[in-house]
């Protein structure tokens, strides 16, 4: 602890401390212009210059740490006029085109300058000039480097946080300008952090150009849509329209930083498709009709359904809020008495069960921070830099400055492979194999203290060939990670959900983790969750076997390819799919539209037209996240308020259909006023919420579990045992099952697919908006260099590429992204329908259909008839 | 009241000769049309408005506002909204947008430039708060209109150039035609026919 006077003022505070944030807990404000908290630190402005008592220079307070017995004058005369000549310097170069300029009015140079900066300039000299106009530097990005005041916090943002360094300095002294390198259009994540922590408006968000004036905007602090993170952003709309968002630099898990998703992908909420009036179906078109009717339509559609005795089935988006959630399970449980329910329609059951078990879901977990304070992160079974952009950021950021062995294993390289000290590439799904390789490793050095791990009967024939020959991984690689993880006391396993699509060897890494906690190693556990909801729909107890508050049962009802299923065999009556789009997300299209052609009434109630909206009877328009309150869970159990920043555009939110079609249905008590009443009976339903109101989640959200109302959520949560009564895990072990389609002669690549940074699911959102879709406008399939070479293809050539069950014409992309003999291509675009390639073969046990496996081949184009 | 009328009937009642004389060679009325007569000689003091004349006011009028574009022609306004930022009665509403064009002086420019004049009380604050001088309040003042959305007054409007230039001094009436439309009345003034003959 060092003693320190500022001002005359004496603190205690810690040892290390700087001036900066010693002042401020003080009571004093230091102006900053190049200081950036999460940042390193540069030091350049020389703005936040104070006289220390004893010195004779002053000094930059923003990297000078306190002393004990140090006297710090902020408000000196010396300081204040050191100040007020640094802000005159930096103004020299500035051009005062405030009135045109988009930061007018939330610009930082602007507001020390009316504090603390001088009323006039005596410099005459003609301001320097990099370029005449603004120029554009990427789909995102509109630079203006005259305005530039070469802070650096864009350079310093894009290399250490974002991690790929496009942004840099020209020239030296006066003439130094940030830009790109040669001034190229940037290839980067397009995320638009850079533009984010620009003090001053040299870099320019392109959709907002021009758009508003800060003033006009009215913002409400919600939460990010896109994916499991959960990361807090400000929507600012100007008169019922949605113009920009941004993030605060205090709040929420990412602290200032959005992905490219984030920031751009709002354009679909003021879409001129939008779905705004309900719609019912008159022989073979769809009518515009009122609520009423269409609520008329939606009851006798399921009264009918119940009356034949078919099965009805409920398929909800984790787009949804939890109340919203919470709501459609309790109209399909309460209501429909049926336990068909499901969110996405990419999981099994079965897995998500085993998953949840495994990563102790229902026990809690960790929050990311505490995820991170680990001496091994291993990242397993997710495109976590495409999938989860700002979790990827957040790694970088902490693992930039500590000590800290990132290991991922994923079949596409991705871009955090930068950070990673070891990076294992292998064959789509075999990411238990690899975990059984390492789990193998740790066996055999310690079997005298793992002699009662359970299931280790698995590992005997697992053997070194063996694990090589599945996942194509070379064995040393796999050596190294054990060697990593033996050598570690802590350990973070972050798994994501392409494990769910191979659950036989899921098994492994309950094994694992099991085998290191008893080799005395701290083990954390961290969901990576691609969707924003998909942890609370697992809460509201959306899913067959989940009830509210992650009560297990054992019913009888199906999963989303359970109801999919039923409904190709005619069995199912009446469907109800609330913002789920099911045909674009199913693996096999072709299976899912016959399965909805057989379906005999089929309730849509989403906000854009997609495909399945074409084959609803009834469609009721949905709300964007903009347009509702409600709460978010995301992957580290924190729930999140999300605010209304506009009116319902269709007339109504989701959670009030939803209540409109159980009123229809003559249920009573299923009417309520906000939300927050929702929130306060589901409350009471589960004892992990019951200290959780919509007051109390401002601003950053509550960890739960939080059992009254006094309590203040719970951060970290720690667990020994596994989530079973006898404190031992139950092993439902299953062999590793080759995929159903092998590469032969004929099909020499296997195709992949999942997603792009930029997109989400089936794109209907993301391709809305045009700064994303400029980004990645057309979908191409990745091919490595390799086998571009073998196959004499070049890069951006358009090729043939077809499996057993389809064909389709694509631009190649070569790229050593993907390995030798693996293809990649993406779901999102319409035009491109991947889900024809792949294969509908379900796993035998979990019924997980098959997403990374299918053999295709790819012929040219031009001697192609 | 009463006692006064009788005062009245009373002399009404005792008419004299002279009276009486008075009242047949129209005494009064010569006296009268004397005054009026002599009053012919000496400067007007009324106008003829809106039918012949119309009284310019003097250029530091606050009337209808004008968008000025530069000597180019290019628009000065740059769509800042500080007018908006600065309105007491918010009654001016600016959407900018980029302009590749070059109709601007700057490559912003105003998308939607609208001031509702129900609202707008002439304090003049927007054109201190202009920093391309783009925005002035003019000397147009009929703002009558048998419409209420008359008078939301937009861009396309406000840049064409009122009638009476900046240059000119004002403070004078000038010779004016009367103008019916269907939507409202206007006062053409004619600058050239200062109404100051004498």
């Amino acid at each position: 602890m060092a003693t320190v006077k500022i001002n005359g003022k004496e603190i205690t505070i810690d040892d290390g401390t700087l001036i900066l944030d010693a002042a401020k807990t003080a009571g004093f404000d230091i102006p900053t212009m190049c200081f950036h908290a999460r940042l390193s630190k540069l030091a350049s402005c020389r703005v936040c210059l104070v006289e220390i008592v004893g010195q004779k220079k002053l000094q930059p307070s923003c990297v000078t740490p306190v002393m004990h017995g140090m006297e710090v004058l902020t408000e000196s005369p010396v300081v204040k006029s050191a100040r007020s000549s640094m802000i005159e310097l930096l103004l020299a170069n500035h051009p005062l085109d405030c009135p045109v300029c988009d930061k007018g009015g939330e610009c930082e140079l602007q507001d020390i300058t009316f504090k603390f900066g001088p009323r006039q300039s005596p410099f005459g000299d003609n301001k320097r000039r990099f370029n005449e106009e603004d120029y554009i530097l990427s789909p995102v990005i509109v630079q203006n480097a005259n305005r530039c005041i070469q802070c650096k916090r864009c350079v310093r943002i894009c290399a250490e946080t974002v991690g790929v360094g496009v942004l840099g300095s020209i020239e030296r002294g006066a003439k130094t300008g940030e830009t790109s390198f040669v001034r190229e259009y940037l290839d980067c994540d397009h995320c638009g952090n850079c533009i984010e922590v620009c003090p001053v408006g040299s870099l320019m968000s392109r959709s907002y150009r021009y758009k508003s004036r800060p003033w006009d905007l009215k913002g409400v602090d919600t939460v990010c849509v896109y994916c499991g993170t959960g990361c807090q952003l400000t929507v600012q709309a100007r008169k019922d329209e949605v113009v920009r968002v941004i993030s605060k630099p205090e709040e929420g898990i990412n602290n200032e930083t959005l992905c490219a998703r984030g920031r751009y992908g709002y354009s679909f909420i003021n879409s001129i498709d939008r779905l705004l009036v309900p719609m019912v179906r008159m022989g073979n078109t769809l009518e515009p009709t009122t609520w009423e009717d269409a609520v008329r339509a939606v009851r006798n559609g399921l009264s009918e359904a119940i009356n034949k005795g078919k099965k009805i089935g409920g398929i909800a988006s984790s787009r949804l809020s939890n109340e919203e959630l919470y709501l459609f399970q309790k109209l399909m449980r309460g209501v429909l008495k049926t336990n068909n329910i499901d969110s996405g329609s990419r999981w099994d059951t079965a897995a998500v069960k085993t998953y949840a078990e495994i990563m102790e879901l229902s026990k809690g977990g960790l929050s990311i921070y505490d995820a991170l304070n680990t001496d091994t992160l291993l990242i397993l079974g997710f495109g976590i830099s495409d999938e989860n952009p700002v979790t990827d950021y957040i790694i970088r950021r902490i693992s930039g400055n500590k000590k800290m062995n990132i290991i991922m294993a994923s079949p596409r390289g991705m871009k955090l492979d930068n950070s990673a000290v070891l990076s294992i590439r292998h064959n789509p799904g075999t990411e238990g194999v690899i975990i059984g390789g390492i789990l193998k490793l740790i066996y055999d050095k310690n079997i005298n203290s793992l002699k009662n791990l359970g299931g280790k009967d698995y590992l005997k024939d697992l053997s070194k060939e063996k694990v090589s020959d599945i996942t194509k991984t070379a064995w040393q690689d796999i050596e190294a990670a054990s060697g990593y993880i033996m050598a570690s006391n802590t350990i973070t396993v972050a798994v994501g959900s392409d494990v769910l699509r191979v659950p036989s060897r899921i098994e492994f890494l309950r094994m694992l983790i099991e085998a290191l906690r008893i080799l005395g190693k701290d083990v954390k556990l961290f969901p990576l969750f691609d969707r924003s909801n998909q942890r609370g729909a697992l809460e509201m107890g959306v899913h067959p076997d989940i009830l509210p508050g992650y009560n297990f049962i054992d019913g009888d009802g199906l999963g989303a390819d359970g109801i999919i299923d039923a409904a190709s065999r005619g069995e199912v009556g009446a469907l109800y799919l609330a913002g789920e789009d099911i045909l674009s997300d199913f693996p096999d299209g072709v299976f899912a539209r016959e399965a909805l052609r057989q379906t005999k009434f089929l309730v849509v109630q989403d906000i854009l037209p997609t495909e399945t909206t074409e084959f609803a009877d009834v469609i009721l328009p949905g709300s964007s996240h903009a347009e509702k309150d409600g709460t978010f869970t995301n992957g580290e159990r924190r729930i999140q308020l999300v605010r209304k920043a506009i009116e319902p555009l269709g007339g109504k939110a989701d959670w009030e259909t939803i209540c409109l079609v159980a009123k229809a249905l003559g249920i009573k008590n299923m009417e309520y006023s906000s939300p927050s009443e929702i929130w306060d009976e589901l409350a009471g339903l589960a004892p992990m919420f019951a200290g959780v109101n919509h007051k109390k989640l401002e601003p950053d959200g509550i960890q739960w579990p939080c059992p009254d109302i006094d309590h203040p959520g719970t951060a970290i949560m720690y667990t020994e045992k596994f989530n079973r009564p006898n404190g031992k895990a139950l092993f439902n072990f299953r062999e590793h099952i080759a995929s159903a389609e092998v590469p032969d002669d004929k099909y020499p690549l296997i195709l992949s697919t999942g997603r792009r940074r930029q997109h989400y699911n089936n794109g209907s959102m993301t391709r809305r908006s045009n700064a994303i879709f400029n980004q990645w406008p057309e979908e191409s399939l990745e091919l490595n260099p390799f086998d571009a070479r073998r196959f004499n293809i070049k890069d951006s050539e358009k090729v043939l590429a077809s499996s057993r069950r389809g064909e389709m014409e694509v631009k190649v992309h070569v790229t050593d992204r993907v390995q030798p003999g693996i293809t990649f291509l993406a779901f999102h675009n319409r035009d491109a329908l991947t889900n024809l390639l792949t294969n509908d073969a379900l796993d035998p046990v979990c019924k997980i259909p098959e997403y990374k496996s299918c053999a295709i081949k790819i012929e040219k184009l031009n001697g192609h008839k | 009241m009463n006692e006064l009328s009788t005062d009245n009937h009373k002399n009404s009642s005792s008419l004299s000769i002279k009276d009486l004389l008075k009242k047949v060679f129209f005494i009064d009325l010569i006296q009268g049309l004397f005054i009026t007569f002599n009053y012919t000689f000496t400067k007007t003091i009324t106008e003829r408005y809106p039918d012949d004349e119309k009284w310019i006011p003097y250029k530091r009028f606050r009337g209808l506002h004008t968008l000025n574009r530069n000597k180019e022609g290019k628009e000065l306004c740059v769509g800042c909204e500080l007018c908006q930022k600065s309105c007491p009665t918010q009654c001016i509403t600016v959407i900018p947008m980029e302009d590749k064009t070059g109709k601007g002086i700057a490559d912003r420019i105003a998308y939607r430039w609208e001031i509702n004049l129900l609202r707008c009380m002439f304090c003049g604050l927007c054109e201190d708060a202009c920093p391309t001088e783009a925005l002035k309040l003019g000397r147009e003042y009929e703002l009558a209109s048998f419409s209420m959305q008359r008078q939301i007054r937009s861009k396309e409007e406000l840049i064409k150039p009122q009638p009476i230039p900046v240059e000119f001094e004002g403070g004078v009436i000038v010779r004016a035609t009367l103008e019916k439309g269907d939507k409202e009345i206007k006062v053409k003034p004619d600058l050239s026919v200062q109404k100051r003959w004498w």
